[in-house]
């Protein structure tokens, strides 16, 4: 739709309205103008605030957005995700950072918190692999019939899994961190923002540029796309399908972890941190469209203004009350989600 | 003779779990010949091909692919050993370009030069894709998208090409355009495996030929007999 505009040379007019009168164009732009009014209302802190953590949902939501349209998964264990990668960090992070208050060293304090993230992103490609190997595969060869259900309740079991051997393991402390990088924090049009937060919003960026390019462009990045478009068709032209579901399930365990490890900051890890990501983007593909990933990059600044506006205006206890009325809202009038979704078939077992 | 076979099916039992559609069936394909199979709607003819392509596993029986026993291959490895199948329900990227198709259909092949090249030849043989490569493939006619899925069942360089049922469905013209195009690719030397309803067409343009019937194979032989023989003319051309 935003090609298509981009696409022609002359701005036509006409198709600029059809556009704007299309469920997304109607959404988009009633966001916009919510994130304006609110911004006048409240100070511009309210637009970076949402783009900021709507940065991080995206990369969770896409993730998700990927298990579904890929695997046909829907995934609960999506917020364990998160959690593995926000531990990580803090086991990577928070020794050398205690070691770095005795032995000061600017260069390692730089590099530190970008080696935690890292070392989260390696540890959700493992448990990713892990999963698809030990718990996915095993059902794909042994039955696809009832697949949805069946996977979904997996997800369920994987995550009560996940969640309490790290209570027994860890225990129930908060894992957290006041903030990776001591810089001075940053201020845009009167709006102060730590550092930390504008880097993970720097990095969300660029994760989703190389992510879109990546699905675009490479080999193995169209191979799942034409996956979740049509599997026969795929295992028809070659492709490996169980190879497939495993790049799909580590990459996108690997962007959860990574979500993790970045708002450490905000979300200390404990056994059950993952719910409201979890909760967050389902929310999201839902409302963006089930399996639907671009579509899903963009519900997530949405829902990120939603909450952010529910904050300020309702108080912090409505922040999942409100979109979920929104999503149910969604689902009356527009059952297939604001952009559409892309996955066929599925939906009628 | 017998090194000459590309494609050599003996005894398949083949079906869907617990239902059994295809009983002791034996065919054999040499290099460079042009065959089909025919028969009437439910014979299983379908079931043949995706047992032989490897997206239903044959219960038994011995399937051959130049020598090498290919029925307990998944699908991807089939494709990758040099035969393309192209499916009744065409199974094409429906939310990708035409060019992005065709991309994927040579996705086993890494020289690049050779995917361009075969990708000039798909455009030669149906010039109205080279004009929709931008398309998405899910907003074609009926019979674009057919050509779409032959030409990318071509772009993996195939040895042997499954062809489904492509008249189904289509106008006479384009019917037409696809037998054609099927010719073209004969005298190129691709050995083709056509399967069909329209008897009468196949049996003209086809070498050799078999006819299915509930499951087995009831009639074998060139494909001028079988169109003099009694059953077929009863059966099949209404004559």
């Amino acid at each position: 739709m935003f090609m298509a505009i981009a696409n022609s040379n002359t701005l036509n007019l006409e198709r600029v309205l059809t556009t704007l009168k299309s469920p997304a164009g109607i959404t988009i732009s009633a966001s916009i103008i919510a994130a304006v009014l609110g911004a006048i209302d409240n100070g511009f802190y309210v637009i970076v605030n949402a783009i900021v953590t709507g940065g991080m949902w995206a990369l969770v939501a896409m993730g998700l957005a990927l298990v579904f349209g890929v695997m046909n998964v829907v995934s609960f264990v999506h917020g364990e995700f998160f959690m593995i990668g926000g531990l990580t960090a803090y086991f990577t992070f928070t020794p050398f950072s205690d070691y770095l208050m005795g032995n000061p060293n600017p260069l390692f304090e730089a590099v530190l918190p970008i080696l935690a993230m890292v070392a989260s992103v390696a540890a959700g490609v493992v448990v990713g692999i892990l999963c698809e190997l030990i718990v996915f595969r095993p059902l794909r060869n042994r039955t696809r019939e009832q697949w949805v259900m069946n996977s979904f309740v997996i997800t369920l079991g994987l995550s009560t899994f996940i969640v309490n051997s790290s209570q027994f393991i860890l225990g129930t402390d908060f894992r957290g961190i006041v903030s990776y990088w001591n810089y001075p924090t940053l201020s845009f049009f009167d709006v102060y923002v730590s550092f930390d937060r504008f880097f993970v919003f720097i990095l969300a960026m660029l994760i989703l540029s190389a992510f879109w390019l990546f699905m675009r462009s490479s080999k193995f990045g169209r191979a799942i796309r034409a996956v979740s478009q049509d599997e026969t068709g795929a295992r028809m032209v070659g492709i490996n399908i169980n190879g497939i579901q495993t790049l799909t399930l580590a990459l996108s365990s690997a962007l959860a972890a990574l979500a993790g490890a970045c708002l450490l900051f905000m979300y200390p890890a404990y056994p059950t941190v993952g719910l409201g990501p979890l909760y967050n983007s389902w929310f999201i593909v839902i409302l963006a469209g089930m399996g639907n990933v671009a579509g899903a990059a963009v519900g997530a600044f949405i829902v990120a203004l939603l909450q952010v506006l529910t904050t300020v205006y309702f108080g912090e206890g409505w922040e999942y009350t409100v979109p979920a009325a929104c999503i149910i809202l969604v689902l009356i009038i527009r059952p297939s989600g604001i952009f559409g979704s892309e996955v066929r078939g599925i939906l009628n077992q | 003779m017998e090194n000459q076979l590309l494609l050599q099916v003996e005894n398949l039992d083949s079906g869907y779990g617990f239902l059994q559609v295809l009983w002791n069936v034996s065919l054999s394909v040499a290099k460079g010949e042009y065959v089909c199979l025919v028969g009437p709607n439910g014979a299983g003819k379908s079931t043949f091909l995706k047992s032989v392509a490897g997206l239903v596993s044959p219960m038994a029986g011995r399937i051959d692919f130049s020598g090498n026993s290919i029925s307990r291959l998944p699908g991807d490895k089939i494709c990758r050993m040099g035969i393309s199948y192209i499916s009744e329900e065409l199974n094409l990227f429906a939310g990708m370009t035409v060019q992005e198709n065709l991309a994927m259909g040579a996705f086993t092949i890494n020289d690049k030069r050779k995917i361009v090249e075969n990708q000039d030849f798909v455009f030669e043989l149906f010039p109205a894709l080279k004009e929709r490569r931008r398309q998405l493939a899910g907003t074609m006619s009926g019979g674009e998208r057919k050509m779409l899925a032959i030409g990318r069942g071509l772009m993996s360089t195939p040895s042997l090409l499954l062809v489904d049922e492509p008249s189904l469905g289509l106008a006479p013209q384009t019917t037409a355009a696809v037998f054609r195009a099927l010719d073209t690719l004969k005298q190129k030397e691709v050995t083709i495996l056509l399967v069909e309803q329209n008897v009468t067409k196949t049996l003209q343009v086809t070498e050799r030929g078999y006819v299915l019937e509930k499951g087995k194979i009831v009639l074998a032989g060139a494909s001028t007999d079988l169109i003099q023989n009694e059953h077929v003319r009863k059966a099949y051309l209404g004559i």
